[in-house]
């Protein structure tokens, strides 16, 4: 098994290129090919959905684009599973009300 | 344009498949729902310069040079809807990632292999909502996908080998993991040496992670179960308790472990909805759990479609690259080739899959899912998180409402007619209302799109010339 060292915020010694995005109009910086969950994660947010009945919070549970529960909004576009999209350089991201279509 | 074979996953089962094919003159095209082929065991990870013959390492290296030379045509972030009879053949249907989801398309083949893998079993309880609650192949995707640890402070728990996995990815990545949580009592695996002394390299994969865990100290907590998760708006403590042969909590060994992640799952399920769209027979595995069912050469009961990998029953890793192995060479047998696979080769290949098979069902005797979690999951913990459907709605569907199979509850309830279509809580389903579960698993499996399309895009595609 050959494991990736995980980095934490700021840690040093990554190679790849650094991704600007913003979370809620806050600018964060990710690695390039974190999913957007992981970058997330990464700056201590772990909830970014709030749901359609109960309104609670919610972020990942499966992780690998299963279940649905970590859905986000991605420059506009509701319902984006946050565990496997990758950051894009630029990226508006926007934690989700329900449907994501403001019903 | 049809391609010979179709191979739908790029993990160890899919990348061996592929390469078989490939070797055997076949025209392929792979897909995969990720930015890399690898799987959810390798991920991305590059391949080392180790391993030869039919090793995971040397069939990546193959695969990334047929590839490479326009032998393998390799679709990446590309989703499988669903799979038809066409011609003889086969007709996938694809559409792209969830930032281009509109961008649907087609693949005709000869024959298809089916290694779409699988993702781990839930079981609810009181607190599985709360944000840093994620599964152990979550935590795992999380570390070995993109570099990022869970939480400060992560229990893994469930049960089964791969929470060992998890929890030595997590170690490795520099992880503080508060312990280890294991409903059953692993030294149950030393009654099974007929299926365990064959395949002494799984058992020392396993010690390797035990080794680990005990050089940092982390406890491995034999025999107890996380009964709820704590927090405000996040996790911020897990309950375990010590627990019985039917998992029920023993009295006065509960104990908090503060922590804000929990990595979790009790085995896994396998994602057979393809095979089910074209009526491929299904089995239920030493697992409990639904598998597609083949034969010695992984061929289903359609004609041309072959599975591998957790598909055909969770097995790992290393059985399913074997089975990968042989379905290419089914799938090259299909297409009328001779596959580039010695005799040898493949009755060797049979045998391991045998001698691993064999293992899997040690190990899924040695870990099984016992009833005692029903206990801990009151009125209000959901059951269904995509539709937000209590407990107390799930029991009173069947108390109430005379409800005997998952399909009823389902109706009754909307209990698994959310986005996730009732992977998630299938099992949670059927072992609250104690519904056979074989039954109910076939019965519920058959999902038409394996996942979301927009309407317009299939509309659009549908119209243009």
């Amino acid at each position: 098994m050959s494991d990736k060292a995980a980095k934490r915020p700021g840690s040093a010694g990554s190679t790849a290129a650094p991704a600007e995005f913003s979370f809620d109009g806050t600018p964060y910086r990710a690695i390039e090919g974190q999913t957007i969950a992981a970058a997330l994660i990464e700056h201590g947010i772990v909830a970014w959905r709030r749901t359609r009945v109960n309104d609670q919070p919610r972020g990942i549970l499966c992780g690998i684009g299963v279940c649905f529960d970590c859905l986000i909004t991605v420059n506009g576009e509701p319902n984006v599973r946050a565990c496997m999209a990758r950051v894009e350089p630029g990226d508006d991201v926007r934690s989700q009300e329900g449907t994501g279509y403001g019903d | 344009m049809a391609t010979d074979v179709l191979v739908v996953g790029g993990g160890a089962a899919g990348i061996a498949a592929a390469v078989v094919a490939a070797r055997s003159g076949c025209s392929v095209t792979l897909i995969d729902s990720s930015p890399t082929v690898g799987g959810q065991y390798y991920r991305g990870a590059e391949p080392p310069d180790s391993g030869s013959g039919l090793s995971y390492e040397a069939l990546r290296r193959a695969f990334d040079e047929l590839v490479d030379a326009a032998r393998i045509d390799r679709r990446l972030h590309t989703y499988a809807y669903a799979l038809e009879r066409r011609d003889g053949g086969f007709l996938l249907r694809t559409r792209g990632d969830d930032r281009h989801r509109g961008d649907v398309g087609e693949v005709e083949a000869s024959a298809v292999v089916i290694a779409t893998g699988a993702f781990d079993r839930q079981l609810p309880f009181p607190g599985w909502t709360l944000p840093g609650v994620m599964s152990g192949g979550g935590a795992q995707a999380l570390v070995k996908g993109s570099g990022v640890l869970p939480g400060q402070r992560i229990v893994v728990a469930g049960t089964g080998p791969f929470l060992l996995a998890v929890a030595h990815a997590l170690i490795s990545a520099g992880g503080n993991v508060a312990a280890v949580v294991e409903a059953n009592d692993p030294l149950g695996l030393a009654r099974h040496t007929r299926s365990v002394l064959p395949a002494a390299g799984k058992s020392a994969d396993l010690a390797r992670f035990l080794a680990a865990l005990a050089k940092k100290r982390v406890p491995y907590l034999r025999r107890h179960r996380v009964r709820r998760a704590t927090g405000n708006g996040r996790l911020e403590s897990v309950t375990v308790s010590r627990v019985g042969d039917d998992w029920q909590a023993i009295p006065g060994t509960e104990r908090l472990l503060e922590c804000d992640a929990l990595a979790i799952g009790y085995g896994f399920t396998a994602q057979t909805d393809l095979a089910g769209q074209v009526g491929a027979r299904m089995r239920i595995g030493s697992d409990d759990g639904l598998a597609i069912e083949v034969d010695a050469r992984q061929r289903t009961s359609v004609d041309g479609l072959l599975a591998a990998g957790e598909t055909t029953g969770i097995g790992g890793v290393d059985l399913a690259r074997m089975e990968g192995l042989i379905a290419g060479v089914a799938a090259v047998e299909h297409c009328g080739r001779r596959a580039a696979l010695s005799e040898r080769a493949i009755d060797r290949g049979m045998r391991d899959v045998v001698k691993l098979r064999g293992f899997a069902d040690a190990l899924h005797a040695t870990f099984p899912v016992r009833d005692g979690w029903r206990d801990d999951v009151d009125d209000t913990t959901l059951v269904c998180r995509c539709e937000e459907v209590s407990a107390a709605k799930v029991r009173s569907a069947v108390n109430d409402l005379g409800a005997r199979d998952a399909r009823s509850v389902k109706l009754l309830t909307r209990a698994g007619m959310g986005w996730c279509q009732g992977r998630v809580c299938a099992p949670a389903v059927d072992g609250l209302c104690g519904f056979d579960s074989a039954a109910s698993l076939i019965g519920g499996s058959y999902r038409p799109v394996a996942v979301p399309v927009p309407l317009g895009a299939i509309a659009s595609d549908r119209m243009s010339p």
